[in-house]
């Protein structure tokens, strides 16, 4: 029988071993992430430590931009107040206008059983990290379950959808911005009420909506909002503006580009809207006047032995 | 005063002491937060990956202390700072020290010019590793940029070595004059 060696020269498993060990945890790991969504909640909770460290980093950044702040000239400021002035007053119309249009939709609302389709409720978020990964796009976000944060929920600035609510941590979640990679959002033309869905290109500041025919009524500068027709997000959000159609007539479908409307890439507040959606009504088996029928449904499964 | 060139004999002297903690997780933390640091669009592709550069170090210059365990959790928690699919640095950093552990004895025959190459490849192929998971997952590929990556990454190998060398270097002279 072959001695062992002296402890002091025992060093564990081969490096070879080694390497085949952490290699399958680190795939066992991806896949577990990747396919079942096991991990974001552990990813979520790390970030949360990991977030002093980021912050810390960005801290030299931040003064710099504090100082140049505090040195900014009283003449800029004023100027910007006056802008700001003015833009409220602007706003302040539209705002009263919302109001007796709020006001005229809850009377609507009451008398019919549906809730309002317009969603108000939101709580406000502070992004913690910017998407540092290259290759999707994605924010972190302060808020999470314990502040009734859930998947699905649409993000929002002052000018627009920023993207969607796709992971929850206990205070944190994960936002995937409306430019990451096939992240739709199903959205209206204001100027014909044309519909149609708006995917995520990849790349920064740019979406896409394809498959729409080449003889579509979209025009350059056309602003797509929200449609609500997916229960997701809520009507009349501005999602993007068209910058570039290319009508070629050798492809069946239209080649058209929108630049989003939010600030996707720059923000540092966002608004989660958490209102609850109404629950979209099943969709019916065919024709229209099997509704009568449904609703007989229960003494009529009364009357099935 | 001393070229780069002929700092590698003196490296085998100077590591022969071997290092504290808290140098090698001061080292790893300054690293960590070079990393964590507001880069975006191009910059961010072509940033170098300091945590894996400073983690080789130790892996070339005390194996002893940081191996494949420390690699893998470094690279998890690079992966929660990018908020990256968890598991992808930590598969690329520990085929980065398996690297060093394989050809450590190799690389510190060199001078550092040569060793800047010796550490280009292994960089290269961390980064490959990462760019080929996620191409594998459906993303597009993100740019030239990335492949700039581990080629600044290998030349921040001499200066980082020379300033990991600074504290063992500092003890040998204390020693010396005593």
């Amino acid at each position: 029988m072959i001695h062992d060696p002296p402890p002091f020269f025992h060093r564990g498993p081969s490096p070879l071993a080694r390497l085949t060990f952490f290699s399958l945890v680190a795939i066992a790991i991806m896949i577990a992430d990747h396919r079942f969504g096991a991990l974001e909640a552990v990813r979520l909770s790390l970030s949360v430590l990991v977030h002093p460290l980021q912050q810390a980093a960005a801290a030299p950044a931040a003064m710099l931009g504090r100082l140049s702040d505090y040195f900014t000239s009283q003449d800029r400021l004023l100027k910007e107040n006056q802008e700001l002035k003015a833009k409220l007053l602007e706003y302040a119309a539209d705002a009263q206008k919302a109001q007796l249009l709020a006001t005229e939709q809850k009377h609507l609302a009451d008398m019919s059983p549906g809730r309002s389709r317009y969603a108000t409720d939101g709580v406000l978020a502070e992004m913690l990290s910017y998407g540092r990964n290259p290759f999707t796009r994605k924010l972190v976000l302060d808020k999470g379950l314990s502040q009734g944060v859930h998947s699905g929920m649409p993000v929002i600035d002052a000018d627009g959808v920023v993207g969607q609510v796709t992971a929850v941590g206990t205070f944190t979640s994960e936002a995937t911005l409306l430019t990451e990679k096939d992240q739709a959002v199903p959205v209206m033309l204001t100027r014909n009420g044309l519909r149609a869905i708006a995917v995520g290109s990849g790349k920064d500041g740019s979406i896409d909506v394809p498959f729409m025919p080449v003889s579509a009524d979209i025009q350059n500068g056309d602003l797509f909002v929200t449609s609500g027709i997916d229960g997701t997000y809520p009507p009349g959000l501005v999602v993007a503006r068209v910058t570039a159609v290319e009508k070629n007539a050798a492809y069946v479908f239209a080649k058209i580009t929108a630049k989003p409307a939010a600030g996707v890439d720059n923000h540092r507040f966002v608004r989660i809207l958490t209102a609850k959606r109404p629950e979209l009504p099943p969709p019916l088996p065919a024709g229209d006047d099997k509704r009568p029928v449904r609703e007989k449904a229960p003494g009529k499964a009364r009357a099935r032995p | 005063m001393r070229t780069p060139a002929d700092l590698t004999p003196l490296a085998r002297d100077v590591m022969k002491l071997p290092a504290g903690p808290g140098l090698i997780i001061g080292s790893l933390l300054a690293a960590y937060l070079f990393n964590a640091l507001p880069w975006s669009g191009w910059l961010l592709l072509a940033r170098p990956d300091l945590v894996m550069i400073v983690m080789l170090f130790w892996a070339v210059h005390q194996p002893s202390s940081v191996g494949q365990g420390l690699a893998f959790f470094l690279g998890l928690a690079m992966d929660v700072n990018d908020s990256m699919l968890l598991g992808q640095h930590a598969l690329a950093y520990v085929l980065v020290a398996y690297g060093a552990q394989v050809i450590r004895v190799r690389i510190l025959s060199f001078p550092l010019g040569e060793q800047t190459l010796h550490v280009a490849g292994l960089a290269l192929g961390a980064t490959l590793m990462i760019l080929l998971l996620n191409l594998l997952l459906g993303a597009d590929f993100p740019g030239v940029a990335i492949l700039l990556s581990p080629v600044i990454a290998a030349m921040l190998w001499a200066p980082i070595s020379g300033i990991l060398y600074l504290p063992g270097l500092r003890r040998m002279r204390r020693e010396n004059a005593s």
